[in-house]
């Protein structure tokens, strides 16, 4: 367990008053935390860390052992659509603001992913503009893309008797998965419809599928006779909000966060049904997004270039969106937070699976490789970093 | 009422995504499962409150649905949905052999093995001698004569015959049906299929000598069909006996771990050339008879696992009824179909009778032996395939017999369960 308030490194040796005073409480902060995390929001934390599962894909997959061939990732996109709905309508099951605090957290956490969008997207737009690479998509869509999958950040666990400081850290980076959801669904309906019109009119649509089956699994799920009935409407909801996602091409985790918002929202027992179900099939649905990531990787120039502007600007549009977050949310100061959101986990990598997935282009699949690979890179430099934030400086803003 | 309005929400759903996209949608299969999952089962439910099996409602909405008809499940959908086929085939067949417990059946394995073989040889032989006197009349190969002749009337023959075990369990696990009729069908049928498929397996190799493609003699044949059967049991029976075992030493996540379990028992069958339904068989005979599970875990895995693969299974067998072929030869599929109905349950009454069966319930067994599907399905696909000049137009004609098959079956095996008294005694 790692001390946040340990002064053994303190400049000049300990301070006296120090040395007089009771230890403070230490944050339940511990490195492991990285492997069991809640990898999005409204998920429980599970021990499923990418930077274990996405070379795993690796190794199984076309590049390597050629376990999951492109024949086998074929047949996953339809487990991988409804996967993604999943995740939505757990993003959405979680977003519940109906208190003021939990507002304000989810106001900063925003705020975070969109500082975080716009500095990662602007540097690569001008990188990607000075370079030149071959895309098969416009640089601002492409620089967008890897924007909205840099600002999602993984939520280590915390234990549950921790400080409120802690508990705020965590849940913003638990609540900044849902601007990513909502730019990257205007994003994917961009690839298709590149006007302002009919992008809006495509991801209206989505919108409005994802309510109707919203309303459909309302009506059914506390009637059903049974728990096997029960169990039945909800997968028949989750696969239908995955597969209109997919027959439109558009993002089943917009679609499934509209479902799932709906079920918070309107009364009945809907949303608790269809978490507890869910619930079941959560640590299968995030190993299968995690390897089918890893198994999609192929190393190409585009990529390669990629990975380093993603890690450097990630890691700076993280810090600086803490520290525009620390503002908004009081109690929390901008170099504890930033630390803290330094973990990409599983959401970033999922919707660049996504994007793959609807294009099928290769540069997708380039910028799906720079994210996997960053993200691992990412965590990496996490286990590094927090731990040693933590020893060194959290200095709590009353 | 509230279900009948989430039908409607979904109908509506699917219908303005097909519209802001038109047919250009390509990845379809999610939208299809997803479909069928819901509006499948809530048909199934609005026909089970007229008393008809559930099952037929699945089918009747994967029909109204299909291809042919309203074209929400299109033709590549379709295809999608059919994906599922072997999972839920392993799957039923597993829950089939969880029902047969060898303490209870013991004392009537002898009979119900004589009832399987009386039965089949009779109505065989009828319907091939019925067939081959019509054989100038029907749509098939109305010249041939002499061996062709037999030979083709004898595989039509067998096809005809052939039974559903599919349907049947599914039927029984859907009406939650327990008790001496459900035994005796599920028994015959499952025993009879078995001979059938080695039947015709042996006159597949006679029709080859016959059309001059082959010797009459081929060991490696007999080599193969022992290792579809025999081979096909021992590694049901390895896969049962490691699911027994996680089953009483682990227990967790139980219907996942069968799920897996039916896609390993299907994707083996398919790799290793054998029977999935028959290792699937076998799995489930051994955790009931070996292994029996403590609790309700099991169950209550089987029926959340199972449930959604049925619905599937059959909605994408509605769609996939090839209502065409029942235009073009429907009256005569409809002739054979009644023909084969008398001469099944002739020869049924003459196999109860021989075996010393005589309950109240025999009267109306022959209910049970009227459903057909995936495995007569296979073996026409088998005879096109082989011969292509005649088996193409049989193959027409058989399916069209199927289809009429695949939705009279299961209503008439449920009025035979419900009059036996049997239906919701599983619970």
């Amino acid at each position: 367990m790692i001390r946040l308030f340990d002064s053994a490194r303190e400049a000049g040796g300990r301070d006296p008053l120090d040395a007089e005073l009771p230890a403070p409480a230490p944050l339940p902060i511990d490195w492991t935390f990285l492997l069991r995390t809640r990898a999005a929001l409204g998920l429980v934390p599970i021990t499923a860390p990418a930077i274990v599962l996405v070379p795993i894909g690796m190794l199984l997959g076309p590049s390597a052992l050629n376990v999951l061939s492109p024949n086998v990732l074929a047949h996953l996109d339809t487990v991988i659509s409804v996967a993604l709905a999943a995740l939505g309508v757990f993003v959405g099951l979680a977003l519940d603001l109906r208190r003021v605090a939990d507002r304000r957290l989810f106001a900063a956490a925003s705020l975070e992913a969109a500082v975080t969008v716009t500095i990662v997207g602007g540097a690569l737009v001008l990188l990607l503009v000075l370079w030149h690479p071959r895309l098969d998509h416009a640089p601002l869509l492409v620089a967008l893309v890897i924007g909205v999958a840099a600002a999602a950040s993984s939520a280590g666990t915390v234990d549950a008797s921790a400080d409120e400081r802690s508990l705020n850290a965590t849940r913003i980076a638990d609540l900044d998965d849902v601007v990513p959801i909502l730019v990257g669904a205007l994003l994917l309906a961009a690839a298709w419809r590149p006007t302002a019109g009919g992008m809006l009119w495509l991801t209206l649509v989505s919108a409005v599928a994802g309510l109707g089956i919203g309303v459909a699994g309302w009506l059914l799920f506390e009637r059903a006779h049974g728990p096997a009935e029960r169990g039945l409407f909800v997968l028949g909801s989750v696969v239908l909000l995955g597969g209109i996602a997919s027959y439109m091409a558009l993002s089943p985790l917009f679609v499934g966060l509209v479902a799932g918002l709906f079920w918070t929202y309107t009364p009945g027992r809907a949303d608790q049904v269809i978490r507890g179900d869910l619930q079941k099939l959560q640590h299968p649905l995030v190993v299968v997004l995690l390897l089918a990531a890893g198994a999609s990787i192929r190393l190409d120039t585009l990529a390669l270039w990629l990975i380093g502007p993603f890690v450097v600007f990630r890691l700076a549009g993280k810090l600086a969106g803490g520290w525009v977050a620390s503002r908004v949310a009081t109690g929390l100061t901008p170099v504890d937070l930033g630390a803290l959101l330094i973990p990409a986990g599983l959401l970033g990598l999922a919707y660049a699976l996504l994007f793959w997935q609807s294009t099928g282009s290769p540069t997708a699949q380039a910028v799906l490789t720079a994210i996997a690979l960053g993200t691992l890179a990412n965590e990496v430099i996490a286990m590094l970093v927090v731990p040693h934030t933590a020893d060194t400086a959290p200095q709590v803003e009353s | 009422m509230r279900r009948l309005l989430a039908l409607v929400v979904i109908l509506a759903t699917a219908w303005l995504v097909r519209e802001a996209v038109g047919d250009d949608g390509t990845r379809t299969t999610a939208l299809a499962l997803g479909f069928a999952l819901i509006a499948a089962a809530l048909t199934g439910d609005l026909l089970e409150r007229v008393h008809l099996p559930r099952v037929t409602g699945y089918l009747l909405f994967g029909m109204i649905c299909g291809p042919y008809l309203l074209n929400l499940i299109s033709r590549p959908m379709a295809r999608e949905l059919n994906l599922i086929n072997e999972l839920a085939i392993a799957l039923i067949a597993f829950v089939a052999g969880l029902e047969l417990n060898y303490s209870r059946l013991r004392p009537r394995i002898a009979a119900f093995l004589r009832v399987g073989i009386v039965l089949l040889s009779v109505a065989t032989l009828t319907l091939f001698a019925l067939l081959w006197a019509a054989w100038p009349w029907l749509p098939i190969w109305p010249e041939a004569a002499g061996w062709s002749r037999i030979a083709a009337a004898a595989l039509v023959a067998i096809v005809v015959v052939g039974f559903s075990p599919t349907v049947t369990i599914a039927v029984i696990a859907d009406a939650r049906a327990r008790g001496p009729l459900s035994e005796l069908v599920v028994s015959v049928v499952v025993l009879s299929d078995l001979i059938l498929i080695v039947v015709f397996t042996l006159l597949m190799q006679f029709a080859r000598w016959a059309f001059g493609e082959s010797s009459a003699t081929d060991v490696g044949l007999l080599a193969q069909l022992s290792w579809e059967i025999f081979g096909a049991m021992a590694f049901g029976a390895i896969v049962g006996s490691v699911f027994a075992l996680y089953l009483r030493s682990v227990g967790r996540e139980l219907t996942l771990v069968l799920i897996g379990m039916c896609v390993l028992l299907s994707a083996a069958g398919h790799l290793l050339h054998f029977e999935a339904l028959l290792a699937a068989l076998a799995a489930g005979l051994v955790v009931e008879n070996i292994a029996p599970p403590r609790g309700d875990r099991l169950k209550e895995a089987v029926e959340r696992g199972s449930l959604p693969v049925l619905v599937i299974f059959f909605a994408a067998a509605g769609a996939s009824l090839h209502l065409d072929a029942l235009a073009t030869v429907g009256l005569v599929a409809v002739a054979i179909s009644l023909v084969r109905l008398v001469v099944v349950a002739g020869s049924l009454k003459l196999g109860l009778r021989t075996a010393g069966l005589t309950e109240p319930y025999t009267g109306y067994a022959w209910m049970g032996f009227m459903s057909k599907a995936g495995v007569s399905l296979g073996l026409t696909i088998l005879v096109a395939n082989a011969f292509p000049a005649w088996g193409v137009a049989a193959q027409t004609l058989l399916v069209a017999l199927i289809a009429l098959h695949e939705l009279a079956g299961p209503v008439l095996f449920k009025t035979a369960l419900t009059r036996a008294g049997e239906v919701g005694k599983a619970n």
